[in-house]
């Protein structure tokens, strides 16, 4: 009990450290105007407003992996719709409110569309990058092309009337907004749902096939981005008075990843100091020496790339660390984890359980499987009920994982159909598989690496159990056969480690717990016990015979070890060169001559006649 | 509609051009060369230069295709080499290196446009149809390169390694191909042909240090949309280049500057694999 009342302790600290910081950053931006000259004020607002749209890049790029040249585009935007609206409509309240629900709106439309362009299955981030290049060239060109005279092309729009506010006014508005997104994207970093994030960035694969929709996710943060970026691009239009095409850029886009990268990525007070300090500095600078200061910028940010990827942020958090000991370390550094601290079980009433009535769990028709002229699987047919544990067997190469990888992603098979539970599974994605109830394990262990055992587990739990976008748990429910294998392994007191440091027979344990965490009806597992001990195995073959035998679980199994196969399986299935050979039950297929002779790579035609 | 004609296959050539050294990077590295705008622009700065230095024009692109090889050799062991494991941070880098070098040239020779000598002008009545002389010599050129890069990945010990890297890295290397020197010659390589690609449109326009960019995004596109294949490379430069060429004639210039980007897009999104195998 101690170790949770400290790990709260902590946690209150943490966030106590997190106000003060908040409050000191009020107090910087309330006296600023009083104690600064007038040309530095004029800069920092802007500064301040380039700060906002840096958050955004730095939540896409350095929490979620996304990297976008494109926020210039959103930031654009917002700065048009209030350019356009003053000028032609002129201003007044309503006009002021109609172009920053306009400037919102139409930057979030223009998100979804490169979400809808980049976000699809196997698209390379280096995709999602020239995508969000090409938006910003796109919106000059049409801002250039300057439709019915409105856009002022090239010079831009200038000298519109606007908000009667002084440059202090301006100043704590744009501080404001800073403090105000800096902090509300820290919470939601550090949220539960922060570590989605996180998951995403290391192995979006791997999230689909938890159930997790990464698609929808990564959509709506670009779109929530555009909409910040949007509203940072507004205030900068009404203060300055001037919108050019220069604002919506890629020029400026890129300027935006410098300073993310210079501050340091995923730390997101680092990109925005790094924001105000370097666009200060340049303000100060390019005056005298334009180009020599872009080559300095230019060279200081490919030295930061190559030498040090993580920025400076995470060097002056160390420093701030040892002559400030622990207290702001869970704040600058990247660390800052969201500990799971105590598992429970479920509560559930038993109605919750168990699968649509009358459905069979798995049906599979003719499926195949062709990579060009070959064919990994041909023409497989088969069925599994609940309560059954069917073994797939055969020689490397049969087609076992690819029979797994076939049900799991509707994408994968080239021919035949499958059922799940009754659905027909077509060509959807991973996760909508995960929803129809499939959980599958995969042979190498290919979890998020730099996550927490605890973090593992919650992320299992996405599809049940939304994680809070704003504030984070320390609790954590778990179904039965996840907490079994926790306990007898030993995990549960290893939640606070990072899957990395684990070793390999906990990694095998954790993938399972993993799996089990979903709660699936139907469990596909590729070899969940290689590499364990005798001991690790007959546990987890008592847990397997426990799901099937109780929950009524359906868990197709591929396994080499034959001894386990025979222990545990009702059905075993052999697959060789992508066909299915036999079906039976384990007495009929351990004796049949036709199992030997593949295994002992004698002639096949001569064992056939044996059967 | 012979005028037509030769524009689509003028086009096309200059785009393969421009994206083939881009596709070779790619092909080899998986990453896209961010460094290719920066390296354009630095190949037309050596057809000024080579005007400047009262040098036959003939001279812009082999002088460039030098320089750029020099040029990419250095970039590759200083930097690039270093990033091959962490993809995001090397086009990121390249793209900072993309603009060091843009920033140079500035200080260099100036902001201003500038012009190049050309080394064939005039036109040559072709079908009946007067043409300019200078575009139907980089279709000829196109040609000829294809040819070469044919001949050299499908004839040459160094091709076949290098095919061997393009289709598994870890394999080729545990057969003792040495695929950081691989590595090395196709980045310089790709290099060299970006700066001779900058030389060799610069008699069509004018010089300016962001030059490059304006061809960046659509050889982005052709060589996502190509993969590794120079076939795929020529049927997409003559598709995109094509429907370009095209909606700008018919519709109007500014949907044909964007025609190439939104058609790449909507092809890769309902055909991830592009204009490969087929």
């Amino acid at each position: 009990m101690s170790e949770v009342e400290r790990e709260e302790r902590a946690a209150r600290r943490k966030f106590f450290i997190f106000l003060l910081i908040v409050a000191i950053a009020v107090a910087l931006v309330a006296i600023g105007p009083k104690v600064l000259d007038r040309y530095t004020v004029n800069i920092l607002i802007r500064s301040f407003l380039y700060a906002v749209a840096v958050l955004t890049v730095d939540v896409l790029w350095g929490y979620t992996g996304i990297l976008s040249f494109g926020q210039s585009a959103f930031f654009g935007i917002g700065a048009y719709a209030a350019g356009l609206m003053f000028t032609h409509i002129g201003f007044g309240p309503g006009e002021a409110l109609a172009a920053i629900v306009l400037g919102i709106g139409v930057a979030m439309a223009a998100a979804w569309l490169v979400g809808w362009i980049s976000f699809w299955q196997r698209a390379t981030p280096f995709y999602v990058a020239v995508i969000t290049l090409v938006l910003p060239i796109i919106v000059v060109q049409l801002l250039y092309s300057n439709p019915q005279k409105l856009t002022g092309s090239s010079s831009g729009l200038v000298g519109f009337s606007s908000f009667p506010l002084s440059v202090e006014g301006w100043f704590w508005i744009a501080g404001g907004l800073a403090i105000v997104f800096t902090a509300i994207a820290w919470q939601f970093v550090n949220s539960n749902f922060g570590k989605v994030l996180m998951a995403i960035r290391e192995n979006e694969d791997r999230c689909r096939y938890l159930g997790i929709n990464t698609t929808r996710i990564k959509t709506g943060l670009l779109m929530a981005g555009a909409a910040i970026a949007a509203i940072a691009g507004y205030c900068y239009a009404g203060f300055t008075v001037v919108v050019a095409p220069e604002i919506a850029g890629f020029v400026f886009g890129t300027e935006l990843v410098i300073y993310t990268a210079l501050g340091g990525r995923g730390t997101l007070i680092g990109p925005v100091i790094g924001a105000i300090i370097i666009d200060l500095t340049s303000a100060y600078l390019s005056g005298n020496l334009p180009f020599v200061w872009k080559l300095i910028v230019g060279s200081i940010f490919v030295a930061v790339i190559v030498l040090l990827p993580q920025g400076v942020a995470p060097i002056i958090a160390r420093g701030a660390r040892t002559i400030m000991g622990r207290f702001t370390a869970g704040v600058l550094g990247t660390k800052s984890s969201t500990p799971v601290q105590r598992l429970k079980p479920l509560e559930r009433d038993a109605s919750q359980v168990g699968f649509p009535m009358g459905a069979v769990p798995l049906r599979i028709e003719g499926l195949s499987r062709s990579y060009g002229s070959l064919r990994a699987l041909s023409d497989i047919n088969l069925e599994a009920q609940g309560s059954e544990i069917v073994s797939i067997v055969g020689p490397n190469g049969a087609g076992k994982t690819t029979l797994m990888r076939c049900i799991s992603n509707g994408f994968e098979p080239t021919g035949g159909r499958v059922w799940v539970n009754g659905a027909e599974v077509g060509r959807i994605s991973p996760h909508s598989v995960a929803e129809l109830g499939v959980g599958r394990s995969f042979q190498n262990t290919s979890l998020f690496a730099s996550l927490t055992v605890g973090e593992c587990l919650r992320l299992a739990r996405y599809r049940l159990e939304r994680p809070s976008m704003f504030s984070y748990r320390t609790d954590l429910g778990l179904p039965e056969a996840t907490l079994r294998i926790l306990n007898a392994t030993g995990l549960d007191a290893q939640l606070q480690d990072k899957v990395i440091n684990l070793s390999h027979g906990l990694k095998r344990a954790l993938e399972l717990s993993v799996v089990l965490a979903t709660e699936p009806t139907i469990l596909l597992l590729d070899e969940p016990t290689a590499g364990l001990t005798k001991t690790e195995r007959i546990l987890i073959g008592e847990i397997l015979v426990d799901l099937s035998e109780r929950d009524g679980l359906c868990i197709l199994l591929i396994e080499h070890d034959l001894d386990f196969v025979r222990s545990i399986s009702s059905r075993i299935v052999v697959l060789h060169q992508g066909e299915l050979l036999l079906d039976g039950t384990v007495d009929e297929v351990v004796s049949s001559d036709l199992v030997r002779a593949i295994y002992s790579g004698e002639q096949l035609t001569n064992a056939t006649e044996d059967v | 509609m012979i005028a037509l004609a030769l524009d689509v296959i003028s086009s096309a050539a200059i785009l393969f051009i421009i994206s083939s050294g881009l596709l070779i990077i790619f092909g080899v590295m998986k990453i896209l060369n961010f460094a290719h705008a920066g390296l354009l622009s630095f190949g037309g700065y050596m057809a000024l230069t080579v005007t400047q230095l009262g040098w036959s024009p003939w001279l812009a692109a082999p002088f460039a295709l030098v320089t750029g090889f020099l040029v990419g050799a250095l970039i590759e062991q200083t930097i690039m080499r270093w990033l091959y494991a962490r993809s995001l941070d090397a086009i990121l880098a390249a793209w900072g290196l993309g603009m060091i070098l843009v920033q140079l040239i500035t200080i260099a020779y100036g902001r201003q446009i500038q012009f190049v000598q050309t080394p064939l002008s005039g036109a040559i009545t072709i079908f009946g149809e007067t043409y300019s002389l200078y575009r139907l010599f980089l279709v000829l050129v196109a040609i000829a390169l294809g040819i070469i890069l044919t001949a050299v990945l499908k004839g040459t010990r160094l091709g076949l390694n290098t095919r061997a890297v393009i289709m598994n890295d870890n394999l080729a290397q545990a057969l003792g191909i040495n695929s950081a020197w691989v590595r090395f010659l196709s980045f310089s390589l790709g290099s060299a042909l970006a700066a001779m690609a900058g030389a060799l449109i610069t008699p069509l326009s004018s010089v300016n240090p962001n030059m490059g960019f304006s061809w960046l995004i659509s050889s982005f596109m052709i060589a996502l949309l190509s993969g590794s294949s120079l076939v795929s490379l020529a049927v997409s430069s003559l598709v995109l280049g094509g429907t370009q060429v095209l909606v700008s004639t018919f519709i109007n210039p500014v949907a044909g500057g964007m025609t190439i980007v939104v058609l790449a897009a909507i092809i890769l999104r309902i055909r991830p694999e592009g204009f490969v195998n087929e």
